[in-house]
């Protein structure tokens, strides 16, 4: 009888914030103080502007499973990578590449690619991840750094790595971001003005694979939207044009993740859950605020169940 | 080693023995529900709610109540914050969706992460079948005979409005109730399922056997009971090459069941059931 | 003695939010009747339908009908993947009973059957729907509506589409139903079609005749019924009019 041979997630004694005294409250300038927090503030932040910018667009044009997907689809490929020391952001890379062509070769609309497909590729995805980490490499304490990020190991790499997602995002939206918005708002009417909706929707679907790899140290593989989808959807709740919502979305992003990586270190947990929980419970309150009982009256067309 | 003892070896313990029982059980009633799942396009809701349900089954795991206590009330929380997030007219409804499962989850994780929490959190994401108990079982032995139950009173509202969801209001159904109905079941399934495939893994036995048997099965009955079948018998494989290669319990039947879907839809091979009852039904008939 | 209309609308308007997309509707069809309802397209023959199905709440007035309808819808809405046969397809109509938990009995199966039959596609009952061609897939849809054993009978645009085998095989179907005295509600774009009914209802948008084809199918009349989309090929006046409509754009 083998032992159970799975991986111990969160076992390993190196936290998730040394330097800091576990069950004190840090000050908030530790968050500047400390070289290794220093690198998560500027990751973080790189992250929050390219989230908040293709976060909108994802809002807009409905992909949220697919921002979801395009992570987790990476998973087993970081496994690997993490393992046998090869470049973690290529493997990512090439995973997320070939997710999205996948997606886009499939030759559905982006929005639904098979939903049963779709759910299927996720579950192998993780079941080959996760029997990769425990059982061929054991590699046991870096799965839950893989799945759910981690506000200490960052390093230069992951950081230019953002830095590039983040300016290409910025270039992507001053280049494309009137069509990406006329697209999300109605594809029809913007298929029939002669836009290349075809191609925009390529594009994003590119530009968020690309994005969500850089974001795969800081806030792992579960847990991509919660900078892609979470922030932007908070902002469309306030936000009356695309202007409006980008600069929302991205601000949002930015509190969120600073805020969230501050929790990350005084609790101790790895920052992609506490960011996670912050931007629920932002959009929660919110939505409150903005009145949700008002437009509980009126169902949105087409909710699915 | 010859087959016999490949077969028997793992039989011996006891463990074993309730994994894979809970793994039959569980793969009869959610692989036929599975028919149904990925009919009315719920592959994507149901990963919602056994992503949503997280927090629920890591209090439980704290607390030390059964997990499917926790999973329950989990999936019920999930189901509703859903449902009221996907009303909201301003973001859609996979927006919202997306907003609510994954504060949920990044919760769960939390509380799992943090440093009093015991180190669980791998058992309740990726299962772990050869930890479950006799709760466990009886469990999945309820949802079996109720599922088993309502799947076979639901037969023809379930075949009506997937087939044409305003013809069967015609016909004096009324398929949002249908929808809920079945709705309903899978939250439980989820539920109750996640004990042995863990909160990630779990839709492998939601969705897998379907697809395996989609293009083969020429109508409902037959693809609910083959999926049925497929998926206890792919979840026995998983649970043997666990056993003899020693790799995780729950991973290794997540993925057989995935690798089953794959080989069932591209192998050309094709059940006929329904082909033998109309023949009869038209010997009858004249 | 007059016998209680099978179906009757009175004063009815029906909209979907906005303007009412059909006003002013007011007709009576005796159990028996074969009534035609012609329109252009956007008429609002299939808004009218929905109210009687009871789908749309009227904005004024009142609809009634005897007894649950059946009901062949104009577009399919089917889905083509769902693995049933044209026999389960056929079985469906007789969910209309209400019990719906119950496995359908034997003779359910042998109505359902029968009603095959009579669309002429006994010979495809274990045949896959989607594998169907379009005409066999509107005849078994119309097996399911003569399972369902109704008084009423709502026919959508029956022939949209469909090849001529199975066309005539539709309207044999139809002397049939009239034989057997349930009134049927037949909508149609075409006014030939439309001379072979006992009353003919003309809808654009509202109510713009009610009464029998020869009275009714004058120049006039569907000149306000069609607008421009209509052609009127000879006769004169309000006697015998042949005229073709021109579909400028079919949705
Ligand atoms: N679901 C709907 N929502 C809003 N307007 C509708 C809807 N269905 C039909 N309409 C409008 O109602 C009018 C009548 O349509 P319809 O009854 O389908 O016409 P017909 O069946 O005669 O072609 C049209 O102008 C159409 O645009
Ligand atoms: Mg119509």
């Amino acid at each position: 009888m083998p032992t159970l041979a799975t991986v111990r997630l969160g076992e390993n004694d190196s936290r998730y914030a040394p330097g800091v005294d576990p069950g004190t409250v840090p000050s908030p300038l530790d968050l500047l103080d400390l070289p290794l927090t220093r690198t998560a503030l500027a990751e973080l932040t790189l992250l929050a502007i390219c989230g908040g910018l293709l976060g909108a667009f994802v809002v807009l044009r409905g992909l949220a499973f697919f921002a979801h997907a395009v992570g987790t689809a990476t998973f087993p490929a970081v496994v690997v990578a993490d393992a046998t020391g090869f470049s973690a952001t290529l493997a990512g890379l090439s995973a997320a590449a070939a997710y999205a062509c996948g997606v886009e070769r499939a030759g559905r609309s982006v929005r639904d690619p098979g939903d049963s497909a779709t759910g299927l590729l996720l579950v192998a995805a993780l079941g080959g991840g996760i029997l990769l980490a425990s059982d061929v490499f054991e590699s046991g304490a870096a799965v839950d750094r893989l799945l759910f990020g981690t506000a200490i190991g960052l390093n230069g790499a992951d950081l230019a790595l953002s830095g590039a997602a983040a300016a290409l995002a910025l270039a992507a939206t001053i280049l494309f971001g009137r069509t990406w918005a006329a697209v999300g708002f109605d594809s029809d009417a913007a298929g029939a003005l002669g836009l290349p909706v075809r191609r925009a929707d390529v594009l994003l679907l590119g530009s968020v694979a690309l994005a969500a790899v850089a974001a795969l140290p800081a806030v792992g593989a579960l847990l991509v939207s919660s900078l892609f989808v979470v922030p932007a959807a908070v902002a469309r709740l306030f936000a009356r044009d695309v202007p409006a919502l980008l600069l929302g979305s991205v601000a949002i992003a930015a509190c969120l993740a600073v805020l969230g990586l501050y929790l990350s270190l005084w609790l101790d947990v790895p920052p992609g859950p506490a960011v996670a929980v912050l931007g629920a419970a932002a959009y929660g309150m919110c939505a409150l605020l903005t009145g949700l009982r008002a437009s509980t009256r009126t169902p949105a067309a087409g909710t699915s169940w | 080693m010859d087959l016999t003892d490949l077969i028997l070896d793992p039989l011996r313990s006891g463990i074993w023995r309730r994994a894979a029982a809970e793994v039959v059980l569980l793969g009869g009633i959610c692989g036929a529900l599975s028919f149904w799942v990925t009919s009315f396009r719920l592959s994507y809701p149901a990963e919602s709610l056994a992503h949503g349900l997280l927090p629920g089954l890591v209090l439980a795991a704290l607390a030390g109540i059964p997990l499917v206590l926790g999973g329950l009330g989990g999936v019920a929380l999930a189901a509703g914050c859903v449902a009221l997030a996907s009303r909201d007219p301003r973001i859609g409804a996979d927006s919202a969706t997306a907003v609510v499962v994954t504060g949920m989850f990044g919760l769960g994780a939390l509380l799992a992460l943090s440093p009093d929490a015991p180190p669980r959190l791998e058992e309740l994401l990726f299962g772990d079948p050869l930890g479950i108990t006799h709760t466990d079982l009886i469990s999945a032995l309820a949802l079996a005979v109720v599922g088993a139950g309502a799947l076979a009173a639901l037969h023809r509202p379930l075949c009506a409005v997937a087939f044409d969801a305003p013809g069967a209001g015609a016909l004096g159904l009324r398929p949002g109730g249908v929808r809920l109905a079945l709705f309903m079941l899978l939250a439980v399934a989820v539920a109750v399922a996640v004990q042995g495939l863990g909160s990630l893994l779990v839709l492998a036995v939601l969705v897998a056997p379907a697809v395996a048997v989609r293009r083969a099965a020429t109508n409902p009955g037959v693809a609910m009971l083959s999926g049925a079948a497929l998926a206890a018998v792919a979840g026995l494989a998983g649970l043997y090459a666990s056993h003899h290669l020693g790799s995780a319990a729950g991973a290794s039947v997540a993925l057989a069941l995935c690798l089953a879907a794959v080989a069932g839809s591209v192998l050309p091979w094709r059940l006929r059931r329904g082909e033998a009852r109309a023949r009869r039904g038209r010997r009858a008939a004249a | 003695m007059t016998r209680a209309p099978a179906v009757e609308a009175h004063g009815l308007a029906l909209g979907y939010g906005g303007e009412p997309a059909l006003e002013g509707v007011d007709f009576e069809a005796a159990p028996g009747a074969a009534l035609c309802v012609l329109g252009p397209n956007g008429g609002g023959k299939t808004t009218l339908f929905r109210a009687l199905l009871g789908e749309l709440q009227p904005l004024a007035g009142r609809v009634r009908v005897a007894g649950r309808p059946a009901y062949l819808a104009q577009t399919e809405r089917t889905r083509l993947d769902f693995p049933v046969s044209a026999l389960d397809v056929a079985l469906m109509g007789s969910l209309a009973d209400g019990r719906w938990w119950r496995p359908p009995g034997r003779s359910q199966r042998h109505a359902a059957l029968a009603a095959l039959g009579r669309v002429g596609l006994e010979g495809q009952a274990s045949v896959r729907f989607g594998e169907l061609s379009g005409g066999q897939r509107q005849r078994v849809l119309l097996a399911r509506a003569l399972t369902q054993d109704a008084a009423v009978l709502l026919l959508d645009e029956p022939f949209a589409g469909v090849d001529p085998a199975s066309a005539e095989r539709i309207t044999a179907v139809f002397t049939e139903l009239r034989a057997e005295g349930r009134t049927l509600l037949v909508s149609t774009h075409d006014v030939e079609s439309a001379r072979l009914f006992d009353l003919v209802l003309c809808l654009n948008r509202r109510q713009v005749a009610f009464g029998t084809p020869a009275q009714r199918l004058g120049r006039e009349v569907l000149e306000t019924t069609y607008g421009s989309d209509i052609v009127v090929l000879e006769g004169s006046g309000d006697t015998a009019v042949r005229a073709i409509t021109v579909q400028h754009h079919e949705h």
